[in-house]
């Protein structure tokens, strides 16, 4: 079956725009002339000249021939007419593009003129026959099949944007590897062999390998004797034999701070911004605050300029721009590697007083042996505890959740 | 850091000056380092910060401290006088447990407050301080039972018989460790000693047997005792020496007079205590260096004078005196400390530090966002989980040969003990705890896992992988396929493919994964006998590529 398209009904009113030319040419005109007197001018010349009807003669259009008769209207009148035409002939009509084959479909939609419909089809908007149809109104408050959208999980999301808020500020990431060796996790940095910190209580150790190969000799005689007397630093030292085996032990990095202690080794920029995010292990009985493995956000700052004033700078602007806090107080604070050391806690909006962040300058036995002469400020931010408020959540297990649905219905956060 | 328990009306008496709570708790408390944890009627809870600073953890340590910014400002000053009392050492004690440090403390008047304070301290400072016992052991005895002089000297297991305190009867030295509450927690201590440690006087009346347990006759302290005898043991005196100091100054502050000990070795003799202060110089350009202050040397050491230093000042530099309870002070650096904390932290103006840097993210980091947002845009799920897991997740399940791993010495749970080698278990391990949840299931995770590689300095590296598996009740391998080519498209990286086997898969749908000729990673349907391992009911179909090893690629 085939129907009229637009343009085959067109030209049965109009007449075919060829036709319609030839017949005016009764004397040469132009062609601006011509294209005044005859709809579709382009299709009509073309179609006039391709037949050898007209011809162009000093810029004017001439007749050449009035044919006796013209085919293409005769097949386009009988076809209208509902008179069988031969497969020529509706060869033709369909390469004008004056017919074309009804698809089953558009009879399909056909049947629903005058109906109520559900779906809206390609059919009824192709054919137009939509203007034909009432379409069923829905209950508009209902709601769609729930869909959950590929997402980043929660916590991630959340460290990203810290990672991202850090660039902003100017600092550099850093890293290192998660089995460390203690010379790096301690040693380098000032922390004794027979510290508390460096139990087997307090810290993993490693079975399987067992021990790293120690960075270059110099470097190693000189933590070792920063340990045992203060090496060239003006400091006593600990004042105990350092055993460079212990040094070698492997184990999960306990704290980032080994990442710095690296970065310091390697050189380092000054000044100098720097952090790391990274997961840390520590062997604490597993409850509502202890994971089995944590984030910890550290740092450190170097230039020949920085004093103690800058070292609470550092922290209340985090405290400001990360935490979202109002209004900080500083506590004296203690670790082994750096002095002074200062603990910060901030008023933060709806948590109240917390213990945010803390930070020290790192002591001269650890910068020195590992070739750095500027002061450094090393911080550390309590990342974990602001992922839990800003996730809503009280149990630290559930940063790592493995509830898909959890994890599918969580908001996505925002800065 | 140690939580000290002090009655406040008791704090406030030894500093000698009522301090209404707000500013004890805001100001006063920081100069000793400290934060009030918690306050219940007369009892205070707090935590000294400083795990270096034995001297601060009792109420006697605290209120020194805070005194000296209360118009108590300069050196303490501890006569002594000698006891004459001998400690002879004796020589089998060198591969025993070496050393020991004692004093007399006379004319003690002991109430409920200087009792709890004594005993607080002794086990603050054994625990924290002395590692457990292990570097320092106190002991603290009834002056006026002990006939002189005392022996320090070791016994076979089953040689001696005393009453341990707070017990009844005589006890055989290896009995106390079986039975005695004390000897369970520090038995471990002497395992392996032929011989244990014991303190004995010429009456062979036992005082003690380090460090474990004092007898029940001497080693009974009360509100009665007013003369005490005290010694620390272990095996380095630069423990020991500043232990005495702390537990002795500590007494002084409550009005005992220190009295010196004659501890005789084989090879020489020792006077302990020794509470003469430490020399120190100090340049005050240094001080306000750090600082940022912008002290005069007069300040500093008016600011040092309060932090119980005695001081003068030297062609330029301050020459200190430093009491004898402080061993913590290795550098000028921890001398600047205490003057900034007699200035006050909080009156310290915060400067944001003015340096101009460019911040950038690890590439790795920068490189696996990018990888996430290919699929999530895939409408996967990201998850998170531990780099910690057990061989069985890794190996067992997964029908894979054992291999070697990184592998803990002292984990907490069989569960974590070792860190995956690959990602796919975690995910396996994830679906596992989903199988009431809504399906399809599209999982991926980006994160380290540890190989081992002994060309490594720590014998190990860490690449970073993506894994995603998919799951529903009709998904094959085709439906990976997919999407790990929609990935590398989006990558504009050029892939191919390789039959393999992998037991974890099943055979036939399973290849390997090569950018530019290196091996990335695998693809695959995972095994039906994998998924009853996991309990699984559903097919997976997974993928697990090494960013790392595109990124160099890209690169």
């Amino acid at each position: 079956m085939y129907n009229l398209t637009e343009e085959g009904k067109k030209y049965l009113k109009e007449g075919l725009p060829e036709i319609n030319l030839v017949q005016i040419l009764d004397k040469p005109l132009s062609l601006e002339e011509a294209r005044k007197r005859v709809n579709n001018f382009g299709i009509a010349l073309q179609w006039a000249k391709k037949n050898g009807w007209v011809k162009i003669e000093d810029g004017k259009l001439v007749r050449v021939k009035i044919p006796k008769s013209y085919k293409i209207w005769d097949i386009l009148k009988a076809f209208s007419e509902g008179k069988g035409l031969d497969e020529d002939s509706l060869r033709i009509l369909l390469q004008r593009k004056l017919i074309r084959k009804e698809s089953v479909l558009v009879k399909k939609a056909e049947k629903y003129v005058g109906k109520e419909v559900t779906n809206l089809t390609p059919e009824l908007i192709k054919t137009g026959l939509w203007r034909k149809v009432r379409f069923r109104p829905y209950n508009i408050d209902a709601k769609g099949k729930t869909i959950y959208p590929g997402k980043r999980h929660p916590y991630n999301h959340f460290l990203w944007l810290v990672r991202r808020k850090l660039v902003e500020l100017g600092f550099k990431e850093m890293t290192g590897p998660l089995i460390e060796m203690e010379f790096w996790n301690f040693d380098a940095l000032y922390q004794p062999q027979n510290h508390p910190s460096r139990d087997w209580t307090q810290t993993y150790s490693l079975k399987n390998p067992k021990t790293g190969r120690l960075p270059e000799r110099e470097l190693v005689q000189r933590v070792k004797a920063s340990h045992e007397n203060g090496w060239k630093t003006g400091s006593t030292g600990w004042g105990y034999s350092w055993d460079p085996e212990k040094a070698k032990k492997l184990m999960p990095r306990a704290h980032t701070t080994a990442c710095s202690a690296r970065r310091l080794a390697s050189g380092i920029e000054i000044p100098g911004k720097y952090f790391s995010i990274s997961r840390c292990y520590r062997p604490d009985v597993i409850d509502a605050t202890h994971g089995v493995e944590f984030n910890q956000m550290e740092g450190i700052v170097i230039d020949e300029s920085l004093t103690f004033k800058e070292m609470l700078g550092l922290l209340k602007m985090f405290a400001i721009e990360i935490a979202g806090a109002e209004k900080v107080r500083f506590y004296p604070d203690y670790y082994p590697f750096t002095e002074p050391s200062v603990q910060l806690s901030a008023r933060h909006p709806e948590m109240g007083w917390v213990e945010f962040a803390g930070a020290g300058i790192f002591r001269p036995e650890l910068t020195e042996p590992l070739g750095v002469d500027q002061p450094v400020i090393a911080w550390g931010f309590g990342i974990d505890r602001l992922a839990m408020y800003k996730l809503g959540i009280k149990d630290i297990r559930y940063l790592f959740s493995q509830d898909i649905q959890w994890l599918r219905e969580q908001k996505v956060l925002r800065w | 850091m140690p939580t000290i328990e002090v009655s406040y009306h008791d704090l406030c008496r030894l500093i000698g000056k009522n301090i209404p709570f707000k500013e004890l708790s805001e100001k006063a408390i920081l100069y000793a380092k400290g934060e009030i944890d918690e306050v219940d009627g007369d009892s205070l809870k707090i935590d000294i910060k400083d795990t270096n600073r034995p001297d601060l953890w009792s109420a006697e340590g605290i209120a020194r401290e805070i005194k000296g910014r209360y118009g108590y400002p300069g050196l303490p000053e501890y006569p002594t006088q000698p006891s004459g009392l001998k400690v002879i050492v004796d020589r089998k004690m060198k591969s025993i447990r070496p050393y020991t440090v004692c004093a007399v403390v006379k004319d003690l008047d002991i109430d409920e407050h200087v009792l709890s304070q004594m005993i607080q301290l002794q086990e603050k400072v054994s625990i924290t301080f002395g590692r457990n016992r292990k570097e320092v052991a106190i002991g603290v005895y009834d002056f006026n039972k002990i006939t002189p002089p005392i022996k320090f000297t070791a016994f076979k297991p089953k040689e001696l018989r005393f009453v341990p305190l707070e017990f009844k009867k005589e006890m055989t030295l290896d009995e106390i460790l079986k039975e005695h509450p004390k000897g369970k927690e520090y038995g471990h201590l002497l395992q392996d000693l032929p011989e244990y440690p014991i303190f004995i006087d010429a009456n062979q009346e036992v005082l003690s047997m380090p460090p474990i347990i004092n007898s029940d006759y001497t080693g009974k302290v009360t509100q009665e005792t007013r003369d005490l005898f005290i010694e620390c043991s272990g095996f380095n005196l630069k423990f020991l020496m500043p232990a005495l100091n702390v537990i002795v100054t500590a007494l002084a502050e409550r009005g005992g007079k220190i009295e010196t000990v004659e501890v005789v070795y084989p090879d020489r003799k020792l006077i302990t205590p020794d509470l003469s202060p430490k020399r120190f110089s100090l340049n005050p350009d240094y001080v306000r260096k750090i600082s940022g202050l912008n002290l005069s040397t007069k300040d500093m050491c008016m600011l040092l004078e309060q932090a119980r230093y005695k001081t003068s000042i030297k062609k330029e530099k301050i020459e200190l005196l430093c009491p004898a309870y402080r061993q913590d002070i290795m550098h000028e650096r921890d001398v600047v400390e205490d003057i900034i904390i007699s200035y006050g932290y909080n009156k310290v103006e915060p400067i944001f530090p003015k340096l101009f840097t460019i911040g950038s993210q690890e590439k790795i980091e920068e490189f696996g966002y990018i990888a996430s947002e290919i699929m999530i845009g895939m409408g996967f799920q990201e998850i998170m989980s531990y780099t910690l897991t057990n061989k069985n997740n890794l190996f067992g399940r997964m029908l894979l040969k054992e291999s070697q791993v990184a592998e803990i010495e002292n984990p907490v749970s069989s569960n974590w003990c070792v860190f995956r080698n690959w990602l796919l278990p975690s995910l396996m391990e994830f679906l596992s705890k989903n199988k009431h949840r809504e399906y399809p299931q599209k999982i991926f995770e980006i994160g380290d896992v540890v190989i081992i590689d002994h060309t490594q300095e720590t014998k190990t590296r860490n690449p970073r992988k993506l894994a995603c598996a998919i799951t529903d009740t009709k998904i094959g391998y085709e439906d990976v396929t997919s999407v790990l080519d929609a990935f590398f498209r989006n990558l504009n990286l050029r892939y191919t493919m390789k039959k393999i086997k992998h037991s974890s898969f099943i055979s036939g749908r399973v290849a390997s994964i090569f950018v530019e000729g290196n091996e990335v990673g695998f693809i695959g349907e995972v095994h039906p006998q994998v998924l009853n391992n996991w309990e699984l009911e559903k097919p997976v179909a997974a993928f697990e590529i090494d960013l790392s090893k595109i990124l160099d690629v890209l690169d």
